[in-house]
């Protein structure tokens, strides 16, 4: 019997010119979007090729400048002997630490405008690292990007209510609703027809043209992790879908008039869209604020200004404690190079509680916000796409996590040796610290795409549900 | 006439349960997001406050050190938050809020709020300019679709007409309804709005933001009226109420969520905005080359006519540091100025945007009247580089000018104090308005045209059946 309705849809939907309109306008969004996602991915994909290159050439030089000088054909000269660590391992050949874009990048561009994708690695403090910044106009980033996120999540919603908003009222105003009830078939089973049709028309438009455009765009379909993250993303669609049709099914079921249902559905995508990720975020920030940048800058400078003014007390503290580290054959003393390390050490020192308690408080918040989550459908699908396409905050905070253990074996590789005023040749460079992005596994993805699968199955098994009993329970006019 | 028409429409809308919900959840909205900004005001103030005053502290109670030495150790400028960024915190989140000043080098503004934030802002704040510019407006067409097209289908308009109910009083009749509707919810939270930026701002600073405030109202009035004027225009030129509503309603989520997002993408492919690499990778060529020391003590060794520095009567390396500067300077100007001049190319783009969405224009226009927006954060980056390249010189100047053969000369508290403190105030309302000029004609003409739209609509084409 449903299959029956749904042919009969089917017909009516034909012939009807809203269709062809519905066709072309999710092909201009999903390819406009795509173009976007791709241009993004494209920019970034070139900035890491450049810094590569740029890396390349600095640690070419440095190997030939070393080996001149064990030849003896170059005279080191100036303050800043070539084969110091510290030169080496602060500047020649400090690496870029880079988190090169997920497979599907080009479907969400998420967080990712926002927070840094590469870093230049430096001997110093890990604040300068990690202050680094893409440049980007900030008009632009309040706007927010036209990514393929941003349809499915905002615009998708309006098109399966506009082919939803009138599915009962429309038939009553027309007067056929009197005719099909008068059949052997329920009221439930010829929504479910309609709605099984129309999904499932939606559904393989978004794959359709989401594949096409992933294809076009040079998503590499031979990895396993692409077909996994494609499947959960379509899992998540249905489930959407289902939810913004399940309101539809619950708006019908009150028997008003099709402009009615409008506006209340209207209302409701407003509601669940825009004004309850915001008002989440209100609270969020309010229960748990962010203590200010600027307190922090100020207790870093503080921290600064006291290791520099004991800089030379420190740097013997130190060497005390490491006596391995005093050069051979000489009183513990200060030369520059050591100095500047020894107090950078202790201001980092100074100011990891500070920056703990930073962290801890970003972390508190985000903690919270991840249970408002559960309010609204559009938060959820939003976080699941963005850890699907690899620009979450998720995938964010395991890369920078890598930079922080990578910056740490770094540091050991080359701060004793600054020290211990050890010069470097050219047959250490092979030697150093290797960097390499290890990319997130896909059951860490998959733990944190599952629960707002969870919560997004529940929130449309409760739509859909009530809207079905609303549906049986309500004898519902017919005229 | 025009006055009974407008009542009843107003007592309809009193008595619709529709509109007294969508009312007491915009008013509540706008209220709530002016007290949130009216708080965020005062703490972020309080702590600018506070980091002001200690820095300069840091600066003056440094202790004993060479010039240039301090010149390194710097000071830091934080970007103030303007009172009215209550009401719309623009790119506030998106632009960093505290810039090192010091020698050689102009730093950019680290820490934007926007990378501390959770992932839920990215979907937007809840901010009063939000409130005014995305739901007032669809409270509006929620008012006004019907207003013909409604009155058509329950067959009241030809009984309007028939009695001789002259269309443009009508129609009138109906705008004054509509915006008298918007006035009772709009009335108070104006007053909120007020009460809160006496409460932020000392006296001084209130009657400083005035006229931006006045400028701001109107702007949002031109902004309501073209709303009104287009329901209305639609609802008359529309077969049934039905389609008026759907109609409204893609104009504006086109207005409202696609426009900003299109006209950035577009903005930036017309504009391009380098990598930071590549900007960064450009700079330090550009200081690299261009300064040869060299050539540098030739030609002042010739200024002053002798043959050795040591003969020089003043100490060369203050003028060496100082010619260093001036290279430096050259080089960020061009190249700081190029990059913040694409993105003013952007923001003007986006201004122009207006022409088919006047979101583009009320946004421009609110964020540079709360001096939230990119030109006065430019503003304020030129300002503090300013002061730096003037303290830096200040230093310069002092070693130059130590007695010879002074090589550990010490700077002291009388050094430090001859740099004043940093002050900055914003620009004037008038530059403001130059700026958003475009955007300001544009809202104009769409309320104008609107408003003509509408007029034209009712009395040449609004059909009784």
């Amino acid at each position: 019997m449903i299959a029956t309705i749904a042919r009969q849809e089917w017909r009516l939907l034909k012939a009807d010119r809203a269709l062809a309109a519905v066709v072309a306008l999710m092909a201009l969004l999903v390819g406009y979007s795509l173009y976007n996602g791709s241009a993004w991915v494209a920019f970034q994909k070139q900035t890491l090729r450049a810094a590569d290159r740029e890396q390349g050439s600095r640690l070419t030089k440095l190997i030939t400048n070393l080996r001149g000088i064990e030849d003896g054909r170059i005279q080191p000269k100036g303050s800043q002997d070539p084969r110091s660590a510290g030169s080496i391992g602060g500047t020649t050949a400090a690496p870029y630490l880079a988190m090169p874009p997920a497979p599907l990048a080009t479907l969400a561009i998420g967080q990712s405008d926002l927070y840094p994708y590469y870093f230049k690695l430096n001997l110093r403090s890990k604040q300068a690292i990690l202050a680094n910044d893409e440049i980007e106009n900030p008009t632009n980033l309040l706007a927010g990007r036209f990514d393929l996120a941003f349809v499915l999540v905002y615009l998708f919603p309006l098109v399966v209510l506009a082919l939803g908003y009138n599915m009962i009222s429309a038939e009553r105003e027309q007067g056929t609703l009197a005719l099909a009830l008068s059949q052997p078939v329920t009221i439930r089973e010829l929504v479910t027809g309609k709605i099984v049709l129309r999904g499932a028309l939606l559904l393989a438009l978004v794959v359709v043209f989401t594949l096409a455009g992933a294809m076009l765009t040079g998503v590499d379909f031979s990895l396993p992790t692409v077909w996994l993250r494609l499947g959960l993303w379509m899992a998540l669609m249905t489930l959407y879908t289902g939810f913004w049709f399940g309101l539809a099914v619950i708006v019908n079921s009150f028997g008003t008039s099709s402009a009615t249902n409008a506006l209340t559905l209207a209302g409701a995508w407003l509601a669940l869209v825009l004004v309850a990720p915001s008002v989440a975020n209100l609270v969020a920030t309010s229960a748990y604020p962010v203590p200010s940048r600027v307190e922090m800058v100020q207790a870093m400078r503080v921290a600064g200004k006291e290791a520099q003014s004991k800089g030379s007390t420190l740097l013997s503290r130190y060497m005390e404690d490491h006596p391995e580290l005093v050069p051979e054959g000489e009183k513990p003393q200060a030369d520059f190079a050591s100095l500047t390390y020894a107090v950078q050490m202790e201001v980092d020192h100074k100011v990891q509680p500070i920056l703990d308690r930073f962290d801890g408080q970003v972390s508190r918040q985000q903690e919270f916000v991840d249970h408002f989550r559960f309010l609204s459908p559009a938060i959820l699908a939003q976080s699941a796409i963005n850890d699907l396409a690899g620009t979450s905050l998720g995938r964010y905070q395991h890369f920078s996590r890598q930079v922080d253990r990578f910056f740490d074996s770094w540091k050991s590789y080359f701060l004793p040796k600054v020290f211990q005023r050890v010069k470097l040749s050219s047959s250490d460079v092979s030697g150093f610290p290797e960097y390499r992005y290890s990319e997130e596994a896909d059951s860490d993805i998959v733990g944190r795409v599952a629960v707002a699968l969870t919560g997004l199955a529940a929130l449309t098994a409760l739509s859909l549900g009530a809207g079905f009993w609303r549906l049986k329970k309500r004898a519902l006019q017919v005229q | 006439m025009i006055l009974h028409i407008a009542k009843k429409e107003m007592l309809e809308m009193r008595k619709d349960g529709r509109f007294q919900v969508a009312s007491a959840i915009i008013l509540t909205l706008l209220c709530v997001s002016l007290g949130i900004g009216w708080q965020q005001y005062l703490t972020v103030s309080r702590q600018h406050e506070q980091a002001r005053a200690q820095t300069r502290e840091q600066w003056l109670t440094q202790g004993k050190k060479n010039p240039h030495s301090a010149a390194h150790y710097g000071v830091y400028a934080f970007k103030p938050k303007s009172p009215l960024s209550l009401v719309d915190r623009g790119a506030d989140q998106y632009t960093g809020v505290a810039v090192w000043l010091e020698a050689h080098k102009q730093n950019e503004f680290k820490y934007k709020p926007a990378r501390d934030a959770n992932t839920l802002s990215r979907f937007g704040d809840l901010t009063a300019s939000g409130v005014l510019q995305l739901l007032i407006p669809l409270l509006i067409i929620l008012m006004s679709f019907s207003a013909f097209a409604g009155e058509r289908e329950q067959g009241t308009l030809r009984l309007l007409l028939s009695m001789g109910v002259p269309r443009e009083k009508l129609a009138t009749g109906k705008a004054l309804g509509v915006a008298g509707g918007l006035g009772m919810l709009l009335g108070p939270s104006a007053l909120i709005g007020s009460a809160a930026l006496v409460l932020a701002s000392d006296t001084g600073a209130f009657a400083a933001n005035l006229p931006r405030l006045g400028w701001m109202t109107v702007s949002y009035l031109l902004y309501f009226t073209a709303f009104i004027g287009i329901s209305l225009a639609v609802s008359a030129l529309a077969k049934s109420a039905r389609l008026a509503l759907v109609c409204l309603l893609g104009f504006w989520i086109f207005n409202g969520l696609a426009a900003p997002r299109l006209f950035s993408d577009l903005s930036r492919t017309m504009h391009r905005t380098p990598s930071s690499f590549a900007f960064t990778q450009r700079m330090d060529e550009e200081l690299k080359k261009g300064f040869d020391e060299a050539q540098f003590k030739e030609k002042v060794l010739a200024q002053y006519k002798v043959t050795k520095v040591d003969e020089l009567p003043v100490n060369y390396s203050g003028l060496s540091l100082k010619a260093g500067e001036e290279h430096g300077n050259e080089v960020y100007d061009r190249l700081y100025g190029e990059l913040w001049d694409t993105f003013e190319a952007q923001n003007r783009m986006q201004q122009q945007g207006g022409i088919v969405a006047p979101m583009m224009s009320i946004r421009s226009i609110s964020m540079g009247l709360s001096g939230t927006d990119f030109a006065q954060f430019r503003d304020f980056s030129v300002a503090a580089e300013k002061y730096r390249r003037m303290f830096i010189e200040v230093m310069n100047e002092d070693i130059t000018h130590a007695p010879k053969g002074d090589g550990s000369r010490m700077g002291d508290d009388a050094l430090w104090a001859k740099v004043p403190a940093f002050e900055y105030n914003a620009p004037q309302t008038g530059t403001v308005l130059a700026q958003q000029a475009w955007s300001l004609g544009l809202l104009v003409a769409w309320a104008a045209g609107a408003s003509l739209a509408a007029g034209w609509a009712a009395t040449q084409r609004l059909k009784a059946e």
